[in-house]
């Protein structure tokens, strides 16, 4: 169903863009994106199969957030030619297929089709733009190579192509290796991460957006199955090294793009303790609260300018614009995980994985990266309380958005229990 | 009714948070205040009021609070506190507003029966402690604000790699408290599980040597007091010591328990000799009070039922004297517009009220028989003599410094001769001493009443430990 309607808008608005005006076409962008998410509420559960392409619950909840990330780009952009929201268009169609596939080959062909518009959308803005995005480019080529000859690797160890299979040798490992290589380099693990700082700081900002929110979504969706059967033992060095690095080198930023982005391969450091079980109901639920969060981060961001934003000019921030203001501070308590925000059940969801599959180790690095994330994200929320003339024009939309967003985060932390049980999938 | 206490405050909190006028947070801190002493004359031992609402039950979490003698103790002092806070602290709604939702928080603290539910009351009451810093805080309030978040967040999330693992380890189904008792961890894990506790609630008692947020914290708050009256009842580390770490983990506080002891002693000396040297106001009473949490937690880690029921005792009576003090130095600095002990002179002949109260909070600080402070030293000192002589002989050393110190500090500013002309008592303030001296006196007069319901508790908590060894 949401695979017929991504598809059918997609090609329809392919041909449509041509003859109708930009503010109308964004419009039917927008109709699209909700017709899939009615449809993916619509099937909400119920299990659908056809050839290699397979909804699970796995599936439709990363796709749901998929999707959020997708309408809260296209909503906040303004741009003045229809390709843009064409790109964000096939982009989701991309991280919906990877979702929901446990095919290694499908999922090279969505990893590819999720990548190559957003390496259109980071040049969205030419200059500094241009070089992230070719860092991107060549990078991500790169990884899909790796994840090529991960996938070769694992027909040849098990016989078959589809992710999960349990198998032994090192051959096998090799293979394991591999992909988890292709998907770090795209949720931005550490050591592939080279390209996030650049690309987050040099792309428009609703493009981080999308990038932060729908890309992660879908790639660890695509982790999670080819993980299922155990993870390799280099994953702990790959979550060690992304807590460690993300949390450290974020503490010296001073512009708050690049700060998310650090903050952004922490997260996924953290996000990838809950692989050691497999949980992906835990898994799901951190990435809900860090979708929320991270994309109210940056919404605000982009209301207050598309271009850099350093920390200076986010002084003033609340006294200019209360709402907008209150949105980041809380979207910076959430990412640094302090109650009662819905982003430490997202944490203690996770770091109860890391327990359960006895990770002590990691789970303590865990807790002391945490911390040294304090430091930054206070700066980043608190920034907004201190005098200065922070200057923003936000849309009357938009400042609604960031105050739901905000209220969300915070009912989540409440009774996070409310949304659990719809997380919950075999 | 214990939800109904929690909510009340921070209702209040947020709607003068929204821009309702500071006049109807005192009402709302008034009915908070009314409630808490309700529920606890009403109290009828045990735990009373339990509640038990999912809040992640497939983890086993619950939303799960409940009244024992202590928490309703807490309760009647938090109450007290902020009620006084709120009559006097001459601050702008939103302030009082922030200090209701903080205070609403604490009761959630002091309520909450299940080990993650406290956990997140411990870390959501930083928030409103934090944004009245940096709202309304002074000069140096940023490095201020780090050095305090960053203290208490290198503590709290070992706490919660501790949560995690105590229940992990001890096979507990649920972090009901109930449960997790049935369950202690035991073993070699027991001493880093309690490390975990150990280091997060040390920084927050505060103990010597993670005490040092403390002095900057009340000197960049603001002058008014209430900041820091809040701050003072947000001290909770003996509290929490003495529910969660210790009988969570026996077997690691007994390998600890030296050190600790060792600690809470040279907290309480080091405290009181810091505090004779203060210049002004507030780190007088940071360091008094550092001082006094060192005794209170030589109480606690003795381990005997005197000497944690003293430690407790003296917790609750130091939130609403050290409290009052802050907000006396408040009501001083509206005056005088200083803190400075130097600057003051001679005030008894202007202000004779203002200065019989500022006696009556100095001597029940001092621990002087028949006012607050004076039982719970004395039974804690008792506890703690049984376990370890030396250091207790060390620690009653600060009593006796406290008596110098405090006394100095009232000489120089009531008494010594002076030209200064000030107001006495006036208005609102009127009210607070007579609440304040109050409650000083029938604290200190009717102990036996107040820790009734701390008896069983302090009992059990003993027995925990094999009877006091």
């Amino acid at each position: 169903m949401t695979l017929l309607v991504l598809s059918l808008f997609s090609v329809a608005l392919t041909l449509l863009g041509f003859f109708v005006s930009v503010p109308l076409f964004k419009r039917f962008t927008i109709l699209g994106l909700s017709l899939a998410l009615l449809s993916l509420l619509l099937t909400w559960g119920k299990p659908f199969a056809l050839g290699p392409y397979h909804v699970d619950g796995i599936s439709q909840v990363f796709t749901l957030l998929a999707l959020l990330g997708a309408l809260w780009t296209v909503g906040l952009v303004r741009s003045g030619r229809f390709e843009f929201y064409l790109l964000v268009l096939y982009a989701t169609l991309g991280m919906h297929l990877l979702a929901s596939t446990q095919n290694l080959i499908l999922m090279l062909v969505a990893l590819e089709a999720l990548s190559l518009p957003l390496y259109a959308l980071a040049t969205w803005r030419r200059g500094e733009g241009l070089e992230a995005a070719l860092k991107y480019f060549l990078l991500g080529a790169l990884a899909a190579a790796f994840f090529l000859y991960g996938t070769a690797l694992h027909y040849g160890a098990t016989g078959n192509l589809l992710a999960g299979t349990p198998g032994e040798g090192p051959l096998y490992a090799l293979a394991l290796g591999l992909l988890l290589v292709g998907l770090g380099f795209k949720v931005a693990l550490a050591p592939f991460h080279f390209w996030t700082p650049d690309v987050y700081q040099g792309s428009p900002t609703p493009v981080v957006l999308f990038m932060a929110t729908g890309v992660k979504a879908a790639a660890f969706a695509a982790l999670l199955r080819v993980a299922a059967p155990g993870v390799p033992d280099a994953l702990a060095l790959l979550v060690a090294f992304s807590v460690v690095l993300g949390n450290l080198a974020a503490l010296s930023q001073r512009e708050a793009k690049r700060l998310l982005a650090y903050s952004s391969i922490a997260h996924a450091g953290y996000m990838a303790l809950a692989l050691y079980t497999g949980n992906a109901t835990a898994l799901g639920f951190y990435l809900l609260t860090y979708v929320l969060a991270t994309g109210l981060a940056f919404a605000v961001l982009s209301e207050v300018s598309p271009d850099r934003v350093p920390l200076e000019r986010l002084k003033g921030l609340f006294h200019r614009d209360p709402l907008l203001g209150l949105g980041l501070f809380v979207a910076s308590l959430s990412l640094l995980g302090l109650p009662p925000l819905a982003g430490f059940w997202g944490k203690y969801l996770v770091f109860t994985e890391a327990a359960k599959a006895g990770q002590w180790g990691l789970l303590v690095l865990a807790l002391i990266t945490s911390a040294v994330s304090a430091y930054y994200y206070l700066g980043l929320g608190l920034a907004v309380f201190q005098k200065g003339e922070a200057e923003a024009r936000p849309r009357p939309l938009a400042r609604g958005v960031a105050l739901a967003v905000a209220l969300v985060l915070l009912l989540l932390g409440l009774v996070p229990g409310a949304v659990l049980p719809a997380l919950a999938m075999g | 009714m214990v939800i109904l206490a929690l909510l009340l405050p921070i209702l209040f909190g947020v709607l003068l948070i929204l821009g309702l006028p500071r006049a109807f947070g005192v009402w709302g801190a008034g009915l908070s205040f009314l409630l808490n002493l309700y529920l606890f004359l009403t109290h009828p031992g045990g735990t009373a009021h339990p509640v038990t609402l999912p809040l992640l039950p497939g983890v086993g979490v619950y939303w799960a609070f409940g009244l024992d003698g202590l928490s309703a103790l807490f309760f009647l002092t938090i109450g007290l506190t902020v009620f006084l806070g709120a009559l006097v602290a001459q601050v702008e709604g939103r302030f009082l507003g922030l200090a209701l939702l903080m205070s609403g928080l604490l009761l959630g603290l002091f309520a909450a029966r299940d080990l993650l539910v406290f956990y997140l009351f411990f870390e959501a009451a930083l928030i409103p402690a934090l944004l009245m810093l940096l709202f309304y805080g002074g000069e140096g309030r940023v490095r201020a604000l780090y050095t305090f978040l960053l203290f208490t967040l290198a503590g709290s999330l070992p706490m919660l790699a501790a949560i995690l693992a105590v229940k992990a380890l001890g096979g507990s189904p649920t972090f009901l408290l109930e449960d997790l008792l049935a369950h202690p961890v035991g073993g070699g894990a027991a001493f880093w599980v309690f490390l975990g506790f150990a280091l997060a609630f040390a920084i927050k008692t505060p103990l010597f040597p993670v005490h040092a947020w403390l002095p900057l914290f009340h000197q960049e708050n603001h002058p008014s007091g209430l900041a820091d009256a809040l701050g003072t009842l947000y001290k909770v580390g003996v509290f929490a010591f003495f529910r969660f770490a210790i009988p969570l983990a026996p077997e690691g506080f007994s390998e600890l328990q030296g050190l600790l002891l060792f600690l809470a002693a040279i907290s309480a000396l080091y405290g009181a000799w810091v505090a004779f040297s203060a210049k002004d106001f507030k780190t007088l009473l940071a360091y008094a009070g550092l001082s006094h949490m060192g005794v209170a937690a030589l109480g606690t880690f003795s381990g005997t039922p005197e000497g944690a029921l003293g430690g407790l005792y003296l917790l609750a009576a130091s939130g609403v004297y050290t409290g009052g003090l802050f907000l006396l130095a408040g009501r001083l600095y509206e005056r005088l517009h200083t803190l400075e002990i130097g600057r003051f002179r001679g005030l008894s002949a202007p202000a004779p009220a203002l200065s019989a109260l500022a006696l009556f909070l100095f001597l029940a600080m001092v621990g002087l028989p028949g006012l607050s402070g004076f039982p719970g030293e004395l039974m804690t000192l008792l506890g703690a003599y049984k376990q370890s002589p030396w250091l207790t002989a060390m620690a009653f050393l600060s009593v006796i410094a406290g008596a110098a110190y405090a006394l100095t500090a009232f000489q120089k500013v009531f008494w010594e001769e002076g030209t200064q002309k000030t107001e006495d008592l006036k208005g609102a303030e009127w009210p607070f001493a007579a609440l304040a001296v109050a409650a000083l006196v029938l604290m200190g007069v009717f102990p036996g009443f107040f820790v009734k319901g701390l008896k069983p508790l302090a009992e059990a908590f003993a027995k925990i430990l094999g009877g006091g060894a």
